[in-house]
């Protein structure tokens, strides 16, 4: 596989994963960016592995998890041209999102459990693969993504 | 159900994916220009703003003929020239892909405007300073912050560091290098050792290896362990700094002693030297006009200096810039009246050989 096939079919799905990360598409577009620029410097080594696509998920989802320790928050402020590709929300998107305080809670948990969450219930992993992702042991995905849930549960009792 | 909830959350927030179309053409455009960087960086040729920089070599590189300007520098040599600063990083890490790196050493060699000699400025890397991204930390991470992990890119660490070194002086980096331990090991071997005057005994907590007090000529691995050396040291750190200038210093004398600037032969062995264990930035000092500021120099004895740091505050191990000291040294260093400052602090003269 080409980096070029690989980007016609696997750009728009890390997108995706990336906005359900970050919940922001102009955050989601800087990781994305991030991520594929090392791709394609280093395509070699990323053909080379079992699933590139699995190996791509995961250097983005190391990306956004370290973000402190990384750089590309940093690009956040540096990034020059705004972009009219990010849709404007219509009316009745943006009141579904004002409804939407599950939205907003998620942005509040620890990064990695955010991910977790994407990992589970919008990419349907099973947690092996999940944990495959974040570098980590099954165990600790099933209980980061329970206590992500009850922290979730607890603001659904205060709400 | 909360994971009902979850599901459908996700599935709504779909439509914020933006187009992948703008995307993708920017990700190429960065890519190319990143790959562009790597390769001037890769570039052997470079390397010599990094001894060129140091003031090198410096009488023996006096041309017999003028130069002509056009060809080397696009401007007249000798015209009167401003103060250059080039930034040096040494970091850790071993191997060809070590997880993290750190810069332990940075090093800012100034050269004054009047070409007298150069200077040797050693910020600790305890150093309290404002890291873009990271806040306030110590000096040495603001390249593991620009680096990355777990595959640090040097180039970025380099530009990070520079950045937060130019903030905290005020003074323009000109140039730069990055100078990993394989890098150093190559380069010294390549001048056939490196001679280093150590006013005190150094054993090494690594390898047990003696060094011994006195002038001694140390090759590749030797230098390494020598600047590695920190914990053992009376003052830390920062006598480990002084280890480096007085490295540095005894590399300026090997290059100078062998002609190597004036003789191609030797010149291109010792630029393949390092290979990819040395970056070298000259964005923002073209090459050419380095090598026409050369011959103007008057003596390759650098001076050895430190930036002067007070005491650690509150339990926090960051080092805060000297109250006093500091600031007129920084001023001293962006005004290039750095040879004043040291006639009025002999004492803060750390003696190199």
């Amino acid at each position: 596989m080409t980096y070029e096939e690989f980007a016609d079919t696997r750009l728009a799905p890390l997108l995706r994963y990336a906005v359900m990360l970050t919940g922001d598409p102009h955050q989601a577009q800087d990781l994305v960016q991030e991520t594929m620029v090392r791709v394609q410097l280093n395509w070699r080594r990323v053909a080379r592995a079992d699933s590139p696509e699995r190996y791509v998920r995961r250097m983005l989802t190391n990306q956004y998890v370290d973000w402190r320790r990384g750089s590309w928050v940093r690009r956040v402020l540096l990034r020059g041209e705004p972009d009219a590709s990010v849709p404007a929300l219509t009316d009745h998107a943006q009141s579904a999102v004002d409804r939407d305080q599950i939205w907003s809670w998620l942005s509040r948990l620890p990064r990695r459990q955010r991910a977790a969450l994407v990992l589970r219930y919008y990419e349907d992993l099973p947690d092996m693969e999940i944990a495959d992702i974040l570098g980590c042991a099954v165990g600790t995905v099933r209980s980061s993504i329970s206590r992500a849930l009850a922290t979730l549960r607890a603001e659904y009792v205060e709400a | 159900m909360i994971e009902d909830d979850l599901r459908a959350a996700f599935v709504r927030h779909e439509p914020l994916t933006p187009s992948t179309g703008p995307l993708r053409a920017s990700i190429d455009r960065l890519a190319a220009t990143r790959r562009r960087r790597r390769q001037r960086f890769q570039a052997a040729g470079v390397t010599l703003a990094l001894l060129a920089a140091l003031g090198v070599g410096v009488p023996q590189l006096r041309p017999d003929r003028p130069v002509d300007g056009p060809s080397l520098s696009g401007q007249p040599a000798g015209t009167p020239s401003e103060a250059l600063n080039v930034l040096l990083l040494g970091v850790d890490g071993f191997g060809e892909q070590p997880s993290y790196r750190l810069a332990d050493s940075v090093l800012l060699v100034h050269i004054p405007a009047d070409r007298s000699r150069p200077y040797l400025i050693s910020l600790p890397r305890d150093l309290g300073v404002s890291i873009p991204g990271r806040g306030v930390d110590k000096l040495n991470s603001a390249f593991f912050t620009g680096a990355g992990e777990p595959r640090p890119d040097l180039d970025a660490g380099y530009d990070l560091t520079r950045r937060v070194v130019a903030d905290l002086t005020g003074v323009r980096v000109d140039a730069g290098a990055v100078l990993t331990f394989a890098g150093l090991r190559r380069i010294t071997d390549a001048v056939d050792g490196v001679q280093v005057c150590l006013p005190k005994e150094v054993e090494s907590w690594h390898t047990r290896r003696t060094f011994p007090a006195g002038c001694q000529r140390l090759d590749g691995a030797a230098s390494v362990d020598l600047l590695r050396q920190r914990r053992d040291l009376p003052d830390g750190a920062f006598d480990r700094d002084r280890n480096a200038q007085r490295y540095v210093a005894g590399l300026i004398r090997a290059v100078s002693a062998k002609d190597v600037l004036s003789n191609p032969v030797r010149l291109a062995g010792l630029l393949s030297a390092p290979g990819k264990g040395l970056a070298v930035d000259d964005d923002g000092l073209p090459l050419t006009r380095l090598v026409a500021v050369l011959p103007e120099m008057d003596s390759v004895d650098p001076v050895g200096l430190s930036l002067p740091v007070g005491e650690p505050v509150d339990d926090r191990t960051l080092l805060p810039l000297d109250p006093k000291l500091g600031k007129a040294f920084l001023a001293a260093l962006a005004e290039d009246r750095l040879a004043q400052w040291v006639a009025q602090h002999p004492e803060r003269v750390n003696p190199v050989r």
